[in-house]
């Protein structure tokens, strides 16, 4: 320890130990990949991650700075949200400007440590990047978006959200009728499989649960879904030739819709309405790895609660 | 020259009419395979049921129809244009590492399809073909231009420099779009292998004129590029429009190249690879070469993609990352056995 950092010391020891002191108070906060993060104030400039900051924005906290994977405009998970005033120091996965991030003066950086990656959004290039600025924290992505939404709110809250303020307390309404009405249709439809896919042209992506988190909370809720053969050691995806698009049929197949073209290029292939449920129309939206808050998963499970009750749930096996 | 022509091997004249029948049943035998063995098992008779009484509503029938067959014959026209163009290319310039990607037809194409994702935001394959077709001729031509400065014209040492450059400037354009535009490069990915996949009829159809026009056109220059083989100025002795004839060449070069890379994605090796092994079989004679090269590397590509569809099932490797991985050791084999032809 150097004499200044022992000087330093002395003297916040010092501050802290006069009673009554009105100084910042410190803040601490244990992130998902297991770090504890103390301040000796509670941080206000703070630049987030994309997913992050679908996270905070609804509960109150702005980021001064945002880092996305994609164009803004293409960043599912900030769809609806007001973004005035905060700068954009990134629009490409593992992209960020560092000279913006550090014009920023942030005090804290949250991002999502992803455990499967073993590091934060947006890959190693951008936490190695802005951990010089600030120290990088955020919740884990683990088994449920909700858990995630709730990790979310015990952070705000440390930020000074207020919980108790009237969009954040209708947004959380809005979802608990939402899922109330999804687990009511799901359940009114015993034999509904449904199948996640990505569509390339080189192939139909059939999404194994346990690789995401919003399909654990599908599941969790009584959804079946199905369950592919893993053969990469990623955990994913399982890859089909368009030959095989049919190894699976499902009642209902919900495809990615981080980007558009995902399903128009499903639509483009000839063997896609070989699966029965594509012949049938019984396709929706999988809002895919992308819900952070409450309104968002509201509208996500308005959409799919639709499709379920309008699916025939015996189609696959008719 | 002559003893170098005389001692050149190959088989005896009757041997290689017979040599051409047996590549064509070869070729045959393969555009079997390709309809037969895929992803998925089919009987061979549901096969010959979707072929000949198609019902839509079978799985097994739409996946030979819509899937197969279109994939065999872009498969079939892509090789037959990639071992033309790369024995023309290979005769026209007389060098022997000639392929489509020398003369920056390749480079041309990559980026026409770049922009065309970044900028216009086209995102399906049967766009990326006028694409990439636009961008091969831009390419050529730019380079035949640039080759052609000066008083000698585009002579095959100056053709060679031209494409080198123009690659390298064209190349360097998609890696500067590429690298700041993530999505684009994500999209580019499956494109830029070279790949039969998703290849479907509108594709096939959008194409086959294209190559089946460059085809003859390739195959009616074989008197040219076998004057060419003797230098510049014995071919212009021999009563041969050298100028014209190359440019004659470098267009169906172009038809041929720029539409298989427009239908399948930037192939690597067959264009290279095939004219050297015609060679062995033919000898120097450009009226044998081009006809074995046609047939030869459709064999080649059809026999990679249907390696590629039964080597990870249940999904495919795409036919690029198979000629790649059995091209790069199967030419350097050719080029040890027999000193590369000098052209």
């Amino acid at each position: 320890m150097s004499l200044k950092t022992l000087a330093e010391t002395a003297f916040a020891t010092l501050l802290f130990s006069v009673p009554g002191a009105a100084f910042a108070q410190a803040w601490s906060y244990v992130d998902g990949s297991g770090a504890t993060v103390t301040l000796d104030h509670v941080p206000t400039r703070i630049i987030a991650s994309q997913d992050a900051a679908a996270g905070l924005i609804p509960l109150g906290i702005r980021p001064v700075g945002i880092y996305a994977d994609s164009a803004i405009a293409d960043a599912k998970a900030l769809e609806g949200l007001d973004l005035t005033g905060i700068e954009i120091i990134g629009e490409a996965w593992g992209e960020v400007s560092v000279e913006k991030a550090a014009a920023l003066k942030p005090d804290l950086i949250v991002a999502e440590w992803w455990p499967l990656e073993n590091n934060w959004s947006g890959g190693k290039d951008v936490s190695v990047a802005l951990k010089p600025l600030a120290p990088v924290t955020g919740p884990v992505q683990g088994s449920s978006i909700v858990t995630l939404i709730e990790d979310y709110e015990r952070l705000a809250a440390s930020l000074g959200a207020d919980l108790a303020a009237p969009q954040v307390v209708a947004d959380k309404a809005a979802f608990e009728a939402s899922l109330t009405k999804f687990k009511a249709a799901v359940a009114a439809k015993p034999n509904l499989v449904a199948e996640p896919v990505w569509a390339g042209t080189d192939g139909l992506y059939v999404a194994a649960t346990k690789a995401s988190s919003e399909l654990l909370d599908f599941a969790s809720w009584g959804l079946k879904l199905v369950d592919p053969e893993i053969a990469d050691d990623r955990g994913y995806w399982e890859t089909l030739s368009w030959e095989n698009a049919d190894k699976y049929q499902p009642d209902l197949i919900l495809v990615d819709n981080r980007q558009k073209s995902t399903m128009q290029t499903a639509l483009a292939q000839p063997t896609w309405t070989t699966l029965k449920a594509a012949a049938a129309g019984q396709v929706t939206d999988w809002p895919a790895y992308w819900l952070r808050n409450y309104a968002a998963y509201a509208g996500a499970l308005d959409k799919l609660t639709a499709a379920i009750d309008a699916a025939d749930q015996d189609l696959s096996t008719e | 020259m002559a003893a170098r022509a005389a001692s050149a091997t190959g088989l005896a004249p009757a041997a290689r009419a017979g040599g051409f029948v047996l590549l064509a049943l070869a070729l045959c035998l393969v555009l079997v395979l390709s309809i037969t063995v895929g992803a998925r098992p089919i009987a061979l008779a549901d096969i010959w049921n979707a072929l000949t009484a198609f019902d839509p509503t079978q799985t097994n029938h739409k996946i030979i129809l819509d899937l197969r067959l279109p994939r065999t014959l872009v498969g079939l026209l892509v090789g037959a244009a990639l071992g033309l163009s790369g024995a023309i290319l290979q005769g026209a310039t007389r060098n022997p590492l000639a392929d489509p990607g020398i003369l920056g037809i390749n480079a041309g194409a990559t980026l026409c399809v770049v922009l065309g994702i970044s900028v216009f935001g086209i995102t399906q394959l049967s766009g990326y073909v006028w694409l990439a077709f636009l961008g091969a001729g831009v390419a050529m031509l730019v380079v035949y231009l640039v080759a052609s400065l000066g008083r000698e014209g585009a002579t095959p040492v100056k053709l060679a420099l031209a494409g080198a450059a123009v690659t390298a400037a064209l190349t360097s354009v998609t890696s500067a779009i590429l690298i700041t535009n993530v999505e684009t490069l994500d999209q580019i990915r499956f494109w830029q292998v070279g790949a039969l996949t998703g290849r479907t009829t509108d594709i096939l159809l959008q194409v086959a004129p294209f190559i089946l026009a460059g085809i003859v056109l390739a195959l009616l220059t074989s008197r040219i590029l076998d004057g060419l083989a003797l230098g510049d100025d014995v071919a212009r002795g021999l009563g041969l429009k050298v100028q014209r004839g190359r440019a004659m060449v470098g267009f169906a070069a172009v038809i041929l190249a720029g539409a298989a890379t427009a239908a399948a994605g930037p192939i690597a090796f067959v264009g290279l690879t095939v004219p050297h092994l015609a060679r062995a079989f033919t000898g120097p004679n450009y009226r044998w070469i081009l006809p074995y090269s046609m047939l030869l590397a459709p064999i080649l590509l059809l026999g990679a993609d249907i390696i590629g569809r039964i080597i990870v099932p249940p999904g495919e490797l795409q036919v690029g990352i198979v000629t790649a991985a059995l091209g790069a050791p199967f030419f350097i084999a050719l080029v040890r056995r027999r000193k590369l032809a000098e052209l």
